[in-house]
């Protein structure tokens, strides 16, 4: 999160003070949140980290940020975190349990910053070619599939939400 | 079974649409992409979510084992549901521990498999206890969804109370009729000198004292002590205890009479139990390795009950103490009931002895002249007990902290010695 606000107040050509005092009171907010422990007050931190972002994003110039995936892969890796560390269990976790989740956390800020890039690349209106473009619907399905197939288990486990 | 959401999806779900309208407002794509993961998170746990289904079966390596022991608990789950993380918590009493970080576990757990976990435990107390019921909470992958059941399946463990080191039993007054161990105070069929006396027709000829007789120019012959049983009844106090921590008076007494109990039934006599207290507990007397068992559980189940009712001896069932019987009764002296029941005994022309288990050690130091005079008052009223059944007859032993078990019966076997010499 201190790399996020660092990272937009340092891209900010002006009024950098402002950015630096938004993330400042994100990154108090998600540091009382963690040591309370108060879920509501982590992800409002995050939310006001996020806001920071948009700061020196609104204050920049009009260009498509593309560091933005990276700077969404790391505010997801930090709510993971925050989260993982606020679950009150006093429960010793297999080895193997907390090797999986290591890697499921790397799997999914991996998933995020590609996904960021192309929603990135489609919210912009470029087009990168034949080959951009054929990632593109690759990964549109590769997406839909896998909710359907999310779904298709929910479903056989006799357990849908709600 | 129980689900709750937890707080991360209320919170993913708040940032995904605080970051969604925020990039509207400000029509800032980037948002969107900070937005999204939150978002898809969110829908996909919601998608993901699944009731699991889990079975367990509790086996315990012994179902009976001695205060102090270790015994290995082990807990099948059989998941046809799984989930990606299951928290089980084992229950135990506060008697039964398990090492820092065994209990509870968290194990993945995927869809038809089994597991096997052992938990390790360590019996600190004598009791009955029934273990083996499991708290189960279920994580989805994203940490989403909470599932939580209790799966009951208790098994009994009875842990014994450890024995209590013992050199010389106490001698009873009077034996009965059946071969034992103990020498009897008549005369007849034996191994132990008792007197000799002049020789009549009918004496085998293996008893005349031949050294006696040529002394005396006459036949003289042996007369002997036969060896007997006896019956011992174990009077348990169970009115009132002094408690301090993990230790108590009911403690010490349990562990006590599980002692006296088994050195009596080892050598062939009839033993009894009575628990006097807010509950009245009680088992006839009678031999063998099985009686051991029945008193041992029945002192398992001895608990101090709270109650104002006035109990005298009457309540117990007259069988339960047969005349000639030794009472041996274990006591803290706390409860007035209970000392007068005894003496009622007493009156009654039981042989009755004493052990006290001093409630003292149990006792916080005092703090200040008021409690210091208060405890001086507690030792000047245990002391006019002591003299109380001292008047009656009856031996009083201290057990507590300074002296052992086996002191405290060796003091009361010298007074029933010199009561005797008295006597005579």
């Amino acid at each position: 999160m201190a790399g996020v606000v660092a990272y937009g107040a340092v891209d900010s050509s002006r009024l950098s003070e402002v950015v630096w005092g938004v993330g400042a009171a994100g990154l108090a907010l998600g540091v009382v949140g963690l040591v309370r422990p108060w879920p509501s007050v982590v992800a409002a931190g995050i939310a006001v980290v996020g806001a920071a972002y948009a700061v020196a994003l609104g204050i920049g110039p009009r260009t498509v940020d593309e560091w933005a995936p990276l700077v969404a892969a790391g505010l997801f890796l930090a709510a993971e975190l925050g989260f993982w560390s606020m679950e009150p269990s006093a429960a010793r976790p297999e080895p193997a349990v907390v090797v999986r989740r290591l890697l499921f956390l790397i799997a999914a800020a991996f998933c995020v910053g590609l996904v960021g890039t192309v929603l990135l690349y489609i919210a912009s209106g470029a087009s990168g070619g034949i080959g951009l473009e054929s990632l593109g619907v690759a990964a549109a399905v590769a997406a839909l599939s896998i909710v359907a197939l999310l779904a298709r288990r929910a479903r056989e486990s006799g357990s849908a939400p709600g | 079974m129980t689900r709750a959401a937890s707080p991360k999806l209320v919170a993913y779900a708040g940032l995904a649409a605080f970051g969604l309208l925020a990039a509207l407002a400000a029509r800032l794509p980037e948002l969107v992409v900070l937005a999204a993961p939150f978002a898809i998170v969110a829908a996909a746990g919601q998608l993901h979510v699944r009731r699991p289904q889990l079975r367990a079966r509790v086996e315990l390596e012994r179902d009976r084992v001695l205060e102090g022991e270790e015994i290995v608990v082990t807990v099948t789950v059989d998941s046809a549901v799984g989930a990606e993380r299951v928290e089980l918590l084992l229950e135990l009493p506060p008697e039964l521990e398990t090492p820092a970080g065994e209990n509870p576990r968290a194990v993945r757990l995927p869809d038809d498999t089994r597991r096997e976990l052992t938990f390790p435990i360590s019996c600190s107390r004598w009791g009955g206890f029934g273990v083996g019921r499991l708290f189960v909470r279920t994580h989805d992958l994203f940490g989403l969804f909470v599932h939580e059941d209790v799966l009951d399946e208790r098994v009994p463990l009875k842990v014994f109370p450890r024995d209590e080191a013992i050199r010389n039993l106490l001698r009873p007054l009077e034996t009965q009729v059946y071969s034992g161990n103990h020498v009897a105070a008549q005369r007849g069929e034996g191994i132990e000198f008792a007197d000799l006396r002049p020789f009549v027709p009918g004496d085998r000829v293996r008893h005349v004292n031949w050294r006696a007789s040529a002394r005396r120019r006459q036949l003289w012959v042996n007369e002997f002590h036969p060896e007997r049983n006896a019956d011992l009844v174990v009077f348990v106090d169970a009115f009132a205890e002094a408690r301090r921590g993990e230790r108590s008076t009911l403690d010490r007494e349990v562990r006590a009479a599980a002692s006296i109990v088994a050195r009596y039934l080892g050598q062939r006599d009839r033993v009894g139990f009575v628990s006097f207290g807010g509950f009245l507990n009680w088992l006839l007397p009678s031999s063998g390795t099985r009686q051991l068992y029945r008193i041992v559980d029945a002192m398992l189940d001895t608990q101090i009950v709270l109650s104002y009712a006035w109990k005298e001896v009457d309540v117990i069932p007259p069988r339960t103490l047969p005349p000639q019987a030794l009472v041996v009764a274990l006591t803290p002296l706390l409860d007035d009931r209970s000392t007068g029941a005894l003496l009622d005994l007493r009156g009654r022309g039981f042989d009755l002895v004493v052990v006290e288990i001093s409630p003292l050690p149990f006792l916080p130091p005092p703090r200040g002249p008021a409690e210091e005079l208060g405890l001086r008052l507690l030792r000047l009223r245990r002391e006019a007990v002591r003299g109380r059944f001292e008047r009656a007859g009856v031996p009083v032993a201290v057990w507590g902290d300074e002296t052992s078990l086996a002191e405290a019966l060796e003091e009361v076997s010298a007074y029933r010695r010199h009561a005797r010499v008295v006597r005579a």
